[in-house]
């Protein structure tokens, strides 16, 4: 017996071992790109400090956008169009900017858009009983539709591509704000608040249910179509915050300005540790981690990849999109282990 | 398949030695050893989390061991997966559905092995229905088409398809996990001659049942198991309830099982009722009313419509006729069931009650959220916390913590989770659609002694079942259906019995 108590003492140390490294393991992954990217930005001889606040810049974006995604994703839903309504959200500031001079009104034209088309998503699919998947394709076309419209109506071109571009004096009245201190306050504020809703509000604990068992959530009196409503309203905000900075540190909004976001935040956010089916298991700060390791990654790619300018955008969505399925797959490795019978 | 032709009654065909197996800390077997011989039908039996299903699911190929040996057929045993286990003789019927919802029942049934239908890479699908539809009938099935969506089949169908589909390959060791429970009188009537086949032909039959009475009537030998370890095994002539009992729980049952009393006495004031409700299909024209302090018992064959009444009652089904009242106001849909204090444990709990990858804690503290939250916002989680235990402490709920996934928890350990969800709350009608399927004595009894609390405190339990002891040891009122109609109403009584229910039943 004392044999046996033993055994079960170390599997029982194995196994909280094996949980501790399961939740540490996106922080392992995101420190040791981090260390990989100095090196690698070291050995070519690249600018450091530049190159770092590029990725302060992407990450910024990503973070932001994935911050407000986690509640969608929570719910087990997909929502494709968040780099659309992105970009859409900062042609109307940009313009609402350039006709006001008022950066306040960049920002709030920028959310106030982002939560109308987000919300918008969710109210078409709850009016007409659809996946709120379905909506976000049509979303994804009618947004991109609208802002290469309106990019190429108030825009102006380069060659064949068109873009809003700020005037200097707006320019220089950004500058005030195209801080790192400034930005990062942003995602600590932005992601302190959804932090706060998601784990100490009925608001949060609610979709986390509704994410893990659809039908049992509904028989526990928990509305489906409202929880979905806010969900998709707080993924808006995201969006509107995210495309406020694009504008803050780009300056000009093209028809590529956050084009890949949609699938990006995906990738961000389960490379942060957000389990693939959503439910009560979900982390806000998957998408802080998850946004910078997937910026560290791709980055680490193009400078690895910078001689074959050909193909170089092609491999790095490759081997991206070969890493999101061995995380997937470990991620499921681990759930699997967590559904035997007893 | 081998040639099993030469089967000799009393061969040992499965064996079991020094197994043990832990889910992280928590330990399932502990050495166990275990013989199963030709035409012998071996009943498991044991408290939810006792280490019954583990053993049988190891067997059958779903899961590892940690250490020890099986021997099977006088070879090494070690299946890869359930369908290695299955296509080498070892078939499983599992506890909770073990079939694909979004696929036919055809497909399911000749799930990997769908290239014998195939031609030219398409698969013939007309000879594919046509043989699944062989299949069902050959062992009783008639009222299942193979083309139909797994998905829209109830709880019952699905378990049916999940027997054809083990039946069919003929296995020499047939494993029944808890799967009567989730059967009408006629589903089990196939299960059991399934069962006299296999003792017949001399095969043999690992039978888990939480069922004392059908155990010992199926069974030729009994195993106790408890806490991982094996207690005793009882010949068919060493039959004894109240040893097995003993065994089982490792102490005489205090109290009362089912209600002591033969009164049917409740409050005057109406709390909840159905007033002409009808759901095409399933029931109409009921009219009924319960009462506060009342347990109404809604008894009859798996189709009757009692299932769907249960979630009429509780806003999850629209009728399309007549109405569902609570304190007289209409029943609009469950979001306004739980605001009047209305909880309903479904019978498909693992589907509909539970948040299987969530915690103890998360599942049982979402009912009761504005219970400890301030502003009706603010979760304050030192209050949660303190609600969960209380919860966890006066349901015994068997878990190394309130964080520990539900999924990992026994059948019985789950179904108190969902008791405490809505007891918790302070829910004062309870809809308890099978609410002790799947559960051991032990935890069967602690529910009926807490249905008896809530009855005394003034709530209304309306306890849907197919078990007709429970519905006559604990309703004042019982209410039998048929073909979707109520057929007869009985008051609680000392003479009832069952013969007399039944005859409404059929």
């Amino acid at each position: 017996m004392e044999e046996l108590a033993s055994r079960n003492k170390i599997k029982f140390d194995k196994y909280r071992l094996k949980k501790l490294v399961i939740a540490l393991l996106p922080l392992v992954a995101l420190i040791a790109l981090f260390v990989a990217y100095l090196i690698i930005l070291n050995a070519n001889d690249y600018n450091v400090s530049m190159n770092l606040k590029t990725l302060l810049n992407q990450s910024i974006v990503l973070i932001l956008v994935a911050t407000g995604a986690i509640f969608i994703f929570t719910l087990g839903q997909f929502d494709i169009s968040l780099g659309a309504n992105t970009l859409f959200a900062a042609v109307i500031g940009t313009l609402a900017y350039k006709a006001s001079g008022n950066i306040f009104v960049l920002f709030l034209v920028c959310i106030v858009v982002a939560v109308a088309c987000s919300l918008l998503n969710a109210v078409i699919a709850s009016i007409f009983h659809l996946p709120m998947f379905v909506t976000t394709i049509a979303m994804l076309s009618v947004l991109t539709a609208l802002a290469t419209f309106l990019i190429q109506s108030e825009g102006t071109a380069s060659g064949t591509s068109f873009s809003i571009t700020l005037p200097s004096n707006l320019v220089n009245d950004l500058s005030a704000i195209d801080t790192p201190a400034f930005k990062i306050s942003v995602v600590v504020i932005f992601m302190v608040l959804m932090i706060f809703i998601f784990n100490f509000t009925k608001v949060g604990r609610k979709m986390k249910f509704l994410g893990g068992n659809q039908n049992c959530a509904k028989l526990t009196g928990i509305s489906v179509s409202l929880f979905g409503i806010i969900a998709f309203a707080l993924a808006g905000l995201g969006a509107g915050l995210g495309s406020s900075m694009t504008v803050v540190y780009a300056h000009t909004v093209s028809t590529t300005t956050a084009s890949s976001i949609g699938m990006s935040v995906f990738i961000a956010i389960v490379f942060g540790g957000m389990p693939i089916n959503g439910g009560a298991r979900s982390r806000i700060y998957s998408a802080l981690i998850g946004g910078i390791s997937y910026n560290l990654m791709t980055n680490i790619l193009f400078i690895l990849f910078q001689s074959m300018q050909g193909v170089r955008d092609g491999l790095v969505q490759v081997i991206s999109g070969i890493f999101f399925l061995a995380i997937v797959f470990v991620a499921s490795i681990n759930y699997r282990s967590k559904n035997l019978p007893r | 398949m081998s040639d099993f032709s030469n089967r000799t009654k009393g061969e040992l065909i499965l064996e079991i030695k020094n197994m043990n197996k832990s889910f992280g800390p928590v330990t399932a077997l502990k050495n166990v050893d275990l013989n199963l011989y030709r035409g012998d039908v071996l009943g498991l039996i044991g408290e939810n989390g006792s280490g019954k299903s583990t053993v049988s699911s190891i067997a059958a190929g779903m899961q590892k061991a940690d250490s020890g040996e099986m021997t099977f057929l006088g070879k090494k045993w070690s299946p890869t997966s359930m369908i290695n286990a299955l296509e080498n003789g070892i078939g499983m019927i599992v506890q909770e559905s073990g079939t694909i919802a979004g696929i036919t029942v055809a497909e399911n049934i000749f799930l990997g092995n769908l290239n014998q239908f195939s031609r030219f890479g398409f698969i013939n699908k007309k000879e594919l229905y046509k043989r699944a539809n062989d299949v069902l009938r050959q062992i009783g099935i008639d009222n299942i088409d193979s083309s139909m969506i797994m998905g829209s089949l109830d709880f019952q169908s699905r378990k049916l398809v999940e027997i054809a589909k083990v039946i069919m390959k003929e296995p020499e060791v047939l494993i029944v996990d808890e799967t009567t429970t989730a059967l009408s009188q006629n589903g089990r009537k196939i299960l059991y001659g399934i069962v006299d086949r296999f003792r017949k032909e001399n095969r043999a039959v690992i039978f888990i049942s939480h069922d004392l009475d059908e155990i010992m009537e199926v069974c030729d030998t009994l195993t106790v198991l408890r806490d991982g370890n094996i207690i005793r095994t009882f010949k068919k002539e060493e039959f004894d309830p109240d040893q097995i009992r003993l065994s089982m729980i490792g102490r005489e049952l205090e109290g009362d099982y089912y209600r002591s009393d033969y009164e049917h006495v409740y409050g005057e004031k109406v709390t909840i009722s159905l007033q002409n409700a009808t759901v095409n299909g399933h029931m109409y024209n009921i009219n009924l009313e319960a009462h506060e302090g009342e347990i109404l018992g809604i008894g009859g064959l798996s189709h009757c419509g009692m299932h769907t009444l249960g979630k009429v009652l509780f806003g999850a089904v629209k009728l399309d006729e007549g109405e569902a009242l609570v304190d007289g106001e209409k029943i609009k849909n469950e979001i306004f069931a739980t605001k009047k204090k209305i909880g309903y444990v479904s019978k498909d709990r693992d589907n509909e009650s539970l948040v299987l990858s969530a915690s103890v804690k998360d599942n049982i503290s979402i009912a009761g959220l504005d219970i400890f939250s301030i502003g009706n916002f603010l979760v304050l989680y030192s209050k949660e916390n303190e609600y969960v235990k209380k919860q966890i402490d006066s349901l015994s709920i068997k878990c190394s913590d309130s964080g520990q996934i539900v999924q990992t928890l026994s059948g019985g350990n789950k179904q108190k989770v969902v008791f405490g969800k809505w007891i918790g709350c302070g829910s004062e009608i309870l809809v308890l659609d099978c609410p002790t399927r799947g559960v051991d004595v032990g935890v069967k009894q602690a529910m009926y002694q807490l249905m008896v609390q809530l009855k005394q405190e003034g709530k209304t339990i309306i306890i849907i079942s197919e078990e007709l002891p429970e519905l006559m040891g604990m309703s004042d009122r019982l209410i039998i259906m048929k073909n979707g109609r109520i057929e007869k109403e009985f008051l609680r009584s000392k003479d009832l019995s069952d013969a007399e229910i039944i005859g409404y039943m059929i």
